[in-house]
């Protein structure tokens, strides 16, 4: 398999005047062109802190990344280029419209003007918000936010997308609605990084799933094998087998 | 007992509010602060009189009439005063218009011109004409000035001493001196507060994290960010002036583009301190209330309704140490005397480290907590 990405002895530490804390430790794996990879963990595992390393906002504090052949802390900017990144939190301008939203995105990428008229109106489409095009996204709901948050985040027709727990909060239906956004995307070619909460959306979306805990990748395969394994029936059976059902702060 | 419970539950939520508003300590300081902080600086600021403002006596006569009023003006306490009210510096022979040189420069406020035969006349019986100069744009203080000299003159026995008191700058009210200080605030308060706003309220919704996630440098932000917060304080300078003008008759008697260079130099300071402060506050609140911790002392201490002559040694220097005195200054000696780049080439320079100061420090911050 051809890796897109390449995590070697990843540690990221974190000190503040009362502590030090390990939040990523020593962590070692690829993510292969064209899989969605998925990264679960209780609270505090350290799937945020890796996520938010391959996607370039915090440098590590040892260890190597390479993004498409690119050093995370030598060429963030040439990363950026290539990468999507849907946070957590929808991040959209309130006082925006839906398309100022994606002309803002598509004009700090440097999309030119007629693709990337031609992108906004395909991607309204595709996420059922061309009627909501001229709207202030203040006045969306939960649902409509996530989707746009989406489309803003492809609009330069990134190679890879890296995805922040996507259908936290949301309906059955527009979860359904951003899965089937997430296979649309990996069948263009693209890369899907994603984390979350939920093993049924990790073990029906994922062609690999990494979990993390305490800083550290406990294990990295296929939902199957993982369940395979362990002789669990489900990926909410491994997890709790791995990581212990004991709550996380 | 519905009305019991609805009490308990009260009762509850006002306890939830005591516990969150002391947790954050940022909120603490001002909410108990300003009010000690508004009655200090104004009831100095306000007092009425004046302290140690430096004048010059041009004394041209060698009788004995003229060296005692001299000795009362350099003498005088204020009623409930405790140091003189003048600084005096003594001179002789100097033509009026070389004593109007001397109040532009901002050397004094006052001159007091005394003619040679002054004690001749006043043994004579005969009326006397002295010609006081006062700095009109700061009109606080050149009205105490005028007032007491009358006072004064009014009870010295014998013919009556006169004053001749040319108009330097036009015949110019408070609002004058308010309204070029009262821009200068605006422009303060308003980039402090809307480029604070920015940033924590970008923060708070996730959207800069969003941005730098783009291919954008945090420097690019800023001054994106900056460059919008020039234009609109300049816009907003701009309509106040001429606002002032047309509908309150105040003088714009300077140059715009030189208010135009003060106000650009002072807002990249301002833009600074916005960015500072959103950077190093927790949420929206902790802004606002950190903002106007350090905006509001500016707006009591550095002469914008009354003089820095009428407060105490202590409040000018740490009026010294805000850069809102200096571009009230500049924004006086431009529009109210109608004077140039060298005469507010001091206040220029201060500006300038302290926007470099500011900016820089913003920056960092900036990018250290982004």
């Amino acid at each position: 398999m051809d890796p897109i990405i390449e995590v070697r002895d990843l540690t990221r530490v974190f000190i503040s005047r009362r502590a030090k804390i390990t939040a990523v430790d020593g962590v070692t794996f690829d993510v292969n062109k064209g899989e969605i990879f998925g990264m679960i963990g209780p609270n505090g595992a350290g799937k945020s802190t890796t996520f938010a390393i391959l996607s370039t906002l915090i440098k590590p504090t040892s260890g190597s990344v390479k993004v498409a052949g690119f050093d995370v802390e030598k060429d963030d900017e040439s990363i950026r280029k290539i990468i999507g990144v849907v946070p957590q939190q929808y991040s959209l301008y309130s006082d925006l419209t839906a398309r100022e939203n994606l002309e803002l995105m598509g004009n700090l990428y440097e999309v030119p003007g007629n693709v990337m008229e031609e992108r906004i109106e395909y991607y309204l489409k595709l996420v059922h918000l061309e009627s909501h095009a001229d709207r202030f996204t203040g006045r969306f709901s939960g649902g409509m936010k996530q989707r746009l948050s989406v489309i803003s985040a492809v609009i330069h027709d990134p190679e890879i997308i890296f995805w922040d727990e996507p259908t936290t909060g949301l309906d059955p239906q527009t979860r359904q609605a951003i899965w089937k956004l997430a296979r649309k995307f990996n069948s263009e070619g693209k890369t899907l990084i994603f984390t979350t909460h939920y093993m049924d959306e990790a073990d029906k979306l994922c062609d690999r799933v990494a979990i993390m805990n305490t800083g550290k990748l406990v294990a990295l395969d296929t939902p199957e094998n993982l369940k395979n394994k362990s002789n669990s029936a489900t990926l909410e059976e491994v997890f709790i087998h791995l990581t212990g059902e004991e709550i996380r702060d | 007992m519905a009305i019991r419970s609805e009490l308990r539950k009260s009762w509850i939520i006002m306890i939830k509010e005591f516990k969150q508003i002391i947790r954050k300590k940022a909120l603490i300081i001002p909410l108990f602060m300003f009010p000690i902080i508004m009655i200090i600086f104004f009831g100095y600021g306000m007092g009425g009189t004046i302290k140690n403002v430096d004048i010059l006596i041009a004394n041209d006569d060698t009788g004995t009439a003229s060296s005692s009023l001299v000795q009362e003006i350099g003498n005088f306490i204020p009623k409930y005063g405790e140091v003189k009210m003048f600084s005096v510096t003594y001179t002789k022979d100097i033509s009026q218009s070389e004593a109007e040189r001397k109040i532009d420069a901002g050397l004094y406020k006052a001159v007091l011109l005394i003619p040679h035969d002054y004690s001749e006349l006043i043994a004579n019986n005969e009326s006397v004409t002295l010609t006081l100069l006062t700095d009109s744009s700061d009109t606080t203080s050149s009205g105490i000035i005028i007032n007491f000299m009358k006072q004064l003159f009014a009870t010295i026995p014998g013919p009556p001493i006169l004053l001749n008191i040319p108009d330097l700058y036009g015949k110019l009210e408070y609002l004058d001196f308010l309204t070029p200080a009262v821009i200068a605030l605006t422009v303060f308060f308003g980039t402090v507060q809307s480029t604070g706003y920015a940033i924590a309220g970008e923060r708070q919704d996730g959207t800069i994290v969003r941005i730098l996630m783009t291919p954008i440098s945090r420097g690019a932000v800023i001054l994106g960010k900056t460059i919008h917060q020039l234009i609109l304080q300049l816009l907003r300078a701009v309509i106040l002036i001429i606002g002032a003008t047309i509908i309150l008759g105040v003088k714009m008697n300077g140059s715009w583009l030189l208010v135009a260079l003060v106000l650009i130099i002072f807002t990249f300071g301002a833009v600074g301190l916005g960015i500072a402060i959103s950077a190093i506050s927790e949420d929206m609140t902790s802004f606002q209330q950190l903002s106007l911790f350090f905006t509001l002392p500016s707006m009591f201490a550095t002469g914008v309704f009354y003089p820095l002559s009428s407060v105490p040694d202590w409040m000018r220097w740490i009026a010294y140490t805000m850069p809102l005195t200096y571009a009230n200054d500049a924004m006086r000696i431009i529009m109210v005397k109608g004077q140039g780049l060298t005469f507010i080439a001091y206040d220029l320079t201060i500006l300038l480290i302290f926007a470099i100061f500011y900016f820089a420090l913003g920056v960092y911050l900036f990018r250290r907590e982004a």
